[in-house]
């Protein structure tokens, strides 16, 4: 097991998401929203560029959602040598249910054919390995769950 | 709205050859190669030149190569956000210098080599790569491009045949292109089909190369480029830029099927005062096929339902396609030093010298790493266009 993803901490990004990791860890589902406007701020911020507020809250949120794009890793590349042995494997961008749809990144645990943009996925959180650099993460599974209702969350992920 | 338009223009040209990666010595040197060859088309001395302007992760910083230009004064130096994206940007900053006398002969240049340098992957993303994408199996460019064109394709029904054909027309161009690493190599439609998998969608000849090797071009006031040389392509239009909703937003970007120049592209045309059915010849920046589709769309040569008509193979090839892309071989089959031998091809095209010369040529287009969190585009043009 490496080392806990807060001592190798990737500097990639906006890299204002401590807390989701932390959430994770703890083995929540958690995103960030403005406190004020209640903004969804996927990824995270330190201010909310709608209302100027420079609070956040992170509301759990069900690990539920639809897949809106996605591609299957052919080769092992140099920073994810420890994949090697899954290679072929599915990485899905999940819109997540009622949340103005924010995507999340996630593993699709593997069903041995490629996914399709729109499939309904659940998510289970899983905890860091030397894959993922220490950090947990939320593996995507396929579920055969009804669309959810209207207003329940953007169906723009659902259109293809 | 930029009021530069035609204020300067490219004077001289230079690149290295394409090395196989590993093998081309330093990158600073190869740097001083590829100015020294810029300045020498220009007809100046290499001492002149007293700006200096790149992107990316560029080393080779000015500072350094002074004492072997012989630079009497470095005026001014710069380099453009973001990677690939930022190329155009770093002429429109430039001329930013140069019409504002804060520079009279600037050099935009960018060299790489994996002699001092680590591949580009690593150079240019090592640090800039979101945890989000790491811990999910994601790490090279190919992989994020590929979600972006997994939209695209499925999800807004563009057809992969648009892929293929991108990738064809490079290597078809290549083959006229003695200076090409992908010259005598034919990319039949079925060496394209039969050729594996690296992140579907992308397969192997989506993907552009790495080499070592360095170019570069100096720019000048529109003046001085004339009394210099027969033909300047002067800089009509070079905005960098990303709109509301793009930017390294780690897969929420919208549209995801773009490759973000929706507002540098409106800006390209209305500073430039020509629109997409004036455009000549493109070299259109393909860090991976898809992504070029998507910029074609962008800069609005046809929309995401004409785009399996317009794009295809016999549309993007020299003399008489409708829109011949990448006529040296582009990142594909060219060869790749960080996109920045696009900018020297879409010089030859508005002089006349490619190797798959477009007739009566007169508007040049350039644009920057697609999908890239900012963007840029470069609309050059011959002195009737001004």
């Amino acid at each position: 097991m490496s080392a806990v993803f807060t001592q190798e901490k990737f500097r990639g990004g906006i890299a204002a998401d401590d807390k989701y990791w932390e959430a994770l860890a703890d083995g929540e589902f958690r995103l960030c929203r403005c406190a004020q406007c209640g903004t969804w701020m996927v990824p995270a911020h330190y201010r909310c560029g709608a209302c100027g507020s420079w609070e956040q809250v992170w509301p759990l949120v069900e690990p539920l959602g639809t897949i809106y794009s996605w591609t299957r890793t052919r080769m092992a590349f140099p920073r994810t040598e420890a994949r090697a042995d899954d290679v072929p494997f599915v990485t899905a961008l999940v819109e997540v249910d009622g949340t103005d749809g924010a995507r999340i990144f996630g593993i699709v645990v593997d069903t041995g054919t490629a996914p399709h943009i729109g499939d309904r996925v659940r998510g289970e959180i899983r905890p860091g390995t030397e894959k993922s650099f220490g950090y947990p993460t939320i593996e995507w599974q396929l579920v055969d769950a009804p669309t959810p209702a209207p207003g329940a969350g953007s169906t723009e992920g659902a259109r293809a | 709205m930029s009021t530069l338009r035609g204020s300067t223009a490219v004077a001289g040209i230079g690149i290295t050859p394409h090395h196989k990666r590993g093998t081309g010595g330093p990158a600073l040197k190869l740097a001083l190669e590829a100015i020294v060859a810029a300045a020498e088309d220009a007809g100046i001395s290499p001492a002149d030149i007293d700006g200096f302007v790149s992107y990316g992760s560029e080393r080779s910083e000015g500072q350094k190569m002074m004492p072997a230009l012989g630079t009497k004064e470095l005026r001014f130096a710069a380099l453009a956000w973001s990677h690939g994206g930022g190329i155009p940007g770093a002429l429109n900053i430039a001329a930013s210098a140069i019409a504002t006398g804060q520079a009279e002969t600037v050099v935009v240049y960018r060299s790489l080599s994996e002699y001092d340098g680590a591949r580009l992957q690593v150079d240019v993303a090592q640090n800039d790569t979101a945890a989000q994408f790491l811990v999910n199996g994601l790490d090279s460019p190919i992989q994020m491009c590929a979600i972006n064109t997994t939209r695209l394709i499925e999800g807004e029904g563009v057809p992969a045949e648009t892929l293929k054909a991108m990738a064809q027309a490079g290597y078809h161009h290549a083959q006229q292109n003695p200076a090409a690493v992908g010259h005598g190599v034919q990319l039949t439609a079925e060496k394209y089909e039969n050729s594996r998998w690296i992140s579907e969608p992308y397969r192997l000849f989506d993907s552009s190369r790495e080499n070592d090797g360095a170019a570069a071009v100096i720019l000048m006031s529109a003046e001085r480029a004339r009394d210099l040389t027969e033909k300047p392509a002067f800089l009509l239009s070079a905005p960098l830029g990303t709109p509301a909703g793009w930017g390294p937003l780690e897969g929420n970007q919208n549209p995801l099927w773009s490759s973000g120049f929706s507002s540098v592209a409106k800006r390209l045309w209305a500073e430039s005062g020509y629109g997409p059915q004036d455009v000549d010849v493109a070299q259109i920046y393909e860090n991976t096929t898809g992504m070029g589709v998507a910029a074609i769309i962008d800069h609005g040569f046809c929309t995401l339902d004409e785009a399996g008509e317009f794009i295809t193979f016999d549309n993007l090839i020299a003399p008489d396609g409708r829109l011949p892309i990448n006529t040296a071989g582009g990142n594909l089959a060219e060869g790749f030093i960080h996109g920045m031998g696009l900018v020297v091809e879409a010089v030859r095209q508005i002089r006349g010298t490619s190797t798959n010369q477009v007739r009566g040529c007169s508007l040049s287009l350039m644009t920057g790493g697609p999908g890239d969190a900012v963007v840029s585009s470069a609309l050059l043009g011959t002195e009737e266009t001004l």
